[in-house]
């Protein structure tokens, strides 16, 4: 028999598995629709709104009241009224609301007569978002109030419009967020999540279909097929398992990037090769794992710590420049770092080859530690002299 | 009085023998202590530091005059940008960004000076990294301190040179102060938010993977945990139940001591809890997670399915806790969703406690929540040993009622059946 012939064979083999036990196979595609529909519908608004922001009004003037109403009419925030500090403080401990501000007594009455008075307000920076975001809120709202008094005053001084305009904004910031213009929370973090759980189940389910032939003891059936050659069994499994994923790889930046409309400065045709890319180079580490390993209690266990932590040395919410330089070399043993440095060039600038050609290189490095464990894992499969389980 | 003594035999029994099977499969040591104690140590390491200082970005100044001078100077001595390149044109700036030497760009255009000259608004422009937020949350953050510094400057000019000074002038450019106060994570680190949620996070998914692989592995050899010892037939299922759990629950007393204590004292995070509040969490939550595992690995009838069906809810579990996007703006159905975990409660509760250091108070609701959840674990946990119990004892019945289904509708129909069943 020729190796395409015996290739062939074991692809059919595979797919016979497939069909007698469908559980693994349909159950990672559940996965990653559950994962998609999470991320995708929890985090759908992009930007919270409405977040509860507490204040503590000890001034009962209208300036006050004028405060909290237009802090509450902003999209942001939603106030909840406190009677005092105690109970205010006592519901950011809570996490009922992720900050305050406290008006003090006879504020209006202290900035008519000049006086200069402090508000102050407190945030909990243990909620990341909602506090950061609160935050802005209420210094934007400190501001923009501070402001409107200087207005009062100055026009009193017989000042005109135009003239105000210059004096009480001499300064003013233009934003521009690159590939993310709307700071949509959601966008950021499913661009590589998402990936980040394809990364995961292919990592799993490879290392699953390769132990489980020493497991159930069909190893020695497998290198039959294949003509005694480990690399034509692998051959012929990881197409099976390179097709499946790739498709559904695609299917997901189709998702994101056609259907979701996230934004996309390059092409998403080099976004399918990255997909791809980081498939075959999970794969990559899965056999690896396996083959390290040959073991398939500790493959999957090993497998499970592994893919876990890939998505903190990601880089992608901490970066890694904060990290010891020990994780940070750490991180370029995980695919999912180089996919998203990938994505970044091409989603984000727009970059093309020139931006990503050295991730691609990453990526393929991922096919060669394989090499190293196959005649361990060839001898696995000949003598299944490992503990079964 | 006999009963009792029965009971406190079994149960004893079935603990000790649970114990000994953990500690015989290394499968599960692996989760429990390289995992459940090394992830910790992992995460603490790689959230060490947790704050990103001095992002680098370049700097193009088409204006070249001295506010806008100024204005580079003080975003340089800000704490989170660092100006890295100083650019001739926009071009090199942005192929810098595109390179990642540097995370963002400011741009000062020709008119800059004239205009705060003119006594009109000056713009400048920023172009923010969006590849990580905090890149963007630095870049704003530096950008907006130096903007409402350089109001303050320019207003203070403008004003002497209209001839006020002293208490006047300050009045004029401050009518009203403002002081802010993040007193729980000071520098907005990254590191104590994260773990502060993590951490407990940890304790409920290694004790669902270790306790799911036993589960399995156990199922797999056909002495399923719901096999009942002969003695108890029937009437034992509490005992199975609390028996089983126990042996988990006394070696995450441990672990969950190990990550709520020691974790943050070794890694210098913040421990503003009192010793005795956090005991009482953790005996709550630990008992809610024993609980909650038994329930749901009765679901895992083989050894590693649970890596490959489960292992996604670890992350789906910490964005359920609430701690990154906020409890208010959660969509209904995933709120509701999210009971389902003890981690929900048991997580945001030790924020609460030990990082904002709030006392038993602040957590009622969340500890009378996980007191709920244990109680309906407990039935739930118990009716699934009681069914498969059930099923395993009447496995031949079943099986004589399968054939003769086949027998009168032919085989077609009878495989739906059995894959039903």
């Amino acid at each position: 028999m020729s190796s395409w012939s015996q290739i062939r064979t074991v692809i059919r083999r595979e797919i016979g598995i497939w069909i007698k036990r469908p559980i693994y196979v349909v159950g990672s595609l559940l996965t990653i629709v559950f994962c998609t529909v999470f991320f995708l519908t929890f985090l759908k608004d992009g930007l919270p709104s409405d977040l509860p922001i507490g204040v503590v009004d000890l001034d009962h003037s209208t300036f006050s009241r004028n405060f909290t109403a237009q802090l509450d009419a902003t999209q942001l925030g939603e106030v909840i009224q406190y009677d005092d500090f105690a109970s205010a403080r006592s519901a950011m401990q809570k996490g009922e609301i992720t900050s305050f501000c406290l008006i003090p007594e006879n504020m209006y009455a202290d900035v008519q007569a000049g006086r200069q008075p402090t508000m102050t307000f407190y945030v909990n920076g243990l909620y990341f978002v909602g506090g950061a975001l609160a935050w802005k809120d209420l210094l934007t709202m400190t501001n923009l109030t501070g402001g409107a008094i200087k207005r009062q005053v100055l026009r009193a001084k017989g000042m005109n419009e135009t003239q105000m305009q210059g004096l009480l904004r001499p300064v003013d910031i233009d934003t521009h967020q690159i590939g993310n213009m709307m700071t949509d929370y959601g966008v950021y973090l499913t661009n590589s999540l998402l990936p980040g759980i394809l990364e995961m189940i292919v990592i799993l389910i490879v290392v699953y279909s390769l132990g489980t032939e020493l497991k159930y003891g069909t190893s020695r059936h497998l290198l039959e097929k294949s003509g005694m050659s480990i690399t034509r069994a692998l051959a012929g499994k990881l197409i099976v398992y390179t097709l499946y994923f790739s498709v559904i790889g695609i299917i997901m930046m189709l998702i994101l990037y056609h259907w979701m409309h996230f934004p996309m400065q390059g092409s998403i045709w080099n976004m399918f090769l990255a997909i791809v890319l980081l498939v075959l180079a999970s794969e990559g580490v899965a056999v690896f794992i396996i083959g390290l390993l040959p073991v398939l209690r500790f493959a999957v266990s090993v497998s499970a710590i592994y893919s876990i932590l890939g998505f903190s040395l990601a880089g992608f919410t901490l970066p890694v420049e904060t990290m010891m330089p020990w994780l940070q070399g750490l991180a370029a043993a995980f695919p999912l770092r180089h996919y998203y440095l990938f994505f970044v060039q091409e989603s984000l600038f727009g970059a093309g080859f020139a931006g990503w050609w050295t991730q691609v290189i990453w990526l393929l490095a991922f096919l060669l530690p394989p090499l190293a464990v196959l005649p361990r894992l060839k001898n696995a499969y000949i003598y299944q002299n490992y503990a079964k389980n | 009085m006999s009963f009792v003594k029965t009971w406190l035999h079994n149960f004893l029994d079935i603990m000790l023998h649970e114990l000994r099977g953990i500690f015989k499969d290394v499968g599960v040591l692996i989760i429990f202590f390289v995992g459940g104690l090394g992830y910790p140590i992992v995460y603490s390491l790689v959230y060490h530091n947790g704050i990103l200082e001095d992002t680098p970005i370049a700097v193009v100044d088409d204006s070249a005059d001295p506010y806008s001078r100024r204005y580079i100077r003080e975003l340089d001595a800000t704490r989170e940008v660092s100006v890295a390149y100083s650019c001739v044109n926009m071009e090199e700036a942005r192929s810098l960004l595109q390179k990642r030497k540097v995370n963002g760009i400011v741009y000062f255009p020709r008119d800059f000076g004239e205009k705060v000259v003119r006594g009109e608004t000056a713009k400048l422009s920023i172009y923010a990294d969006m590849s990580s937020f905090l890149y963007y949350k630095n870049l704003l953050m530096g950008a907006n301190f130096v903007m409402l510094d350089e109001i303050k400057n320019i207003q203070i000019e403008r004003f002497s040179a209209a001839g006020y000074s002293g208490q006047t002038l300050s009045q004029l450019v401050e009518p009203m102060k403002y002081e802010d106060n993040n007193p729980y994570n000071r520098a907005f680190s990254y590191g104590i938010f994260f773990l502060s949620a993590a951490l407990l996070l940890v304790i409920q998914q290694t004790m669902f993977y270790g306790m799911s692989l036993r589960a399995g592995t156990m199922r797999e050899e056909s002495h399923s945990p719901a096999l009942l010892p002969s003695v108890v037939e029937g009437s034992g299922v509490g005992r199975v139940v609390l028996g089983r759990g126990a042996a988990y629950w006394l070696l995450y007393m441990g672990i969950g001591m190990y990550i709520a204590y020691i974790i943050p004292a070794a890694f210098g995070l913040p421990q503003r809890g009192d010793f005795r509040d956090i005991f009482i969490l953790l005996l709550f939550f630990i008992t809610d997670c024993v609980l909650f595992c038994s329930t749901w690995s009765s679901l895992i009838t083989r050894r590693e399915t649970v890596f490959i069906l489960f292992l996604f809810m670890s992350p789906v579990a910490l964005f359920l806790t609430g701690f990154s996007w906020p409890t208010s703006a959660f969509p209904a159905f995933w709120k509701y969703f999210s009971y389902i975990f003890p981690s929900t409660f048991g997580c945001q509760a030790f924020i609460n406690l030990n990082t904002a250091g709030g006392d038993l108070s602040t957590v009622r609701d969340l500890i009378a929540a996980l007191a709920v959840q244990t109680i309906v674990y407990y039935v739930l946990s118990s009716v699934a040993i009681y069914v498969e119990n059930w099923i395993i004892r009447h496995k031949e019945l079943l099986q004589q009622k399968r054939n003769l289904v086949e027998e009168r509708i032919g085989r077609g129909l009878g495989d739906r059946v059995s894959m039903d069943l």
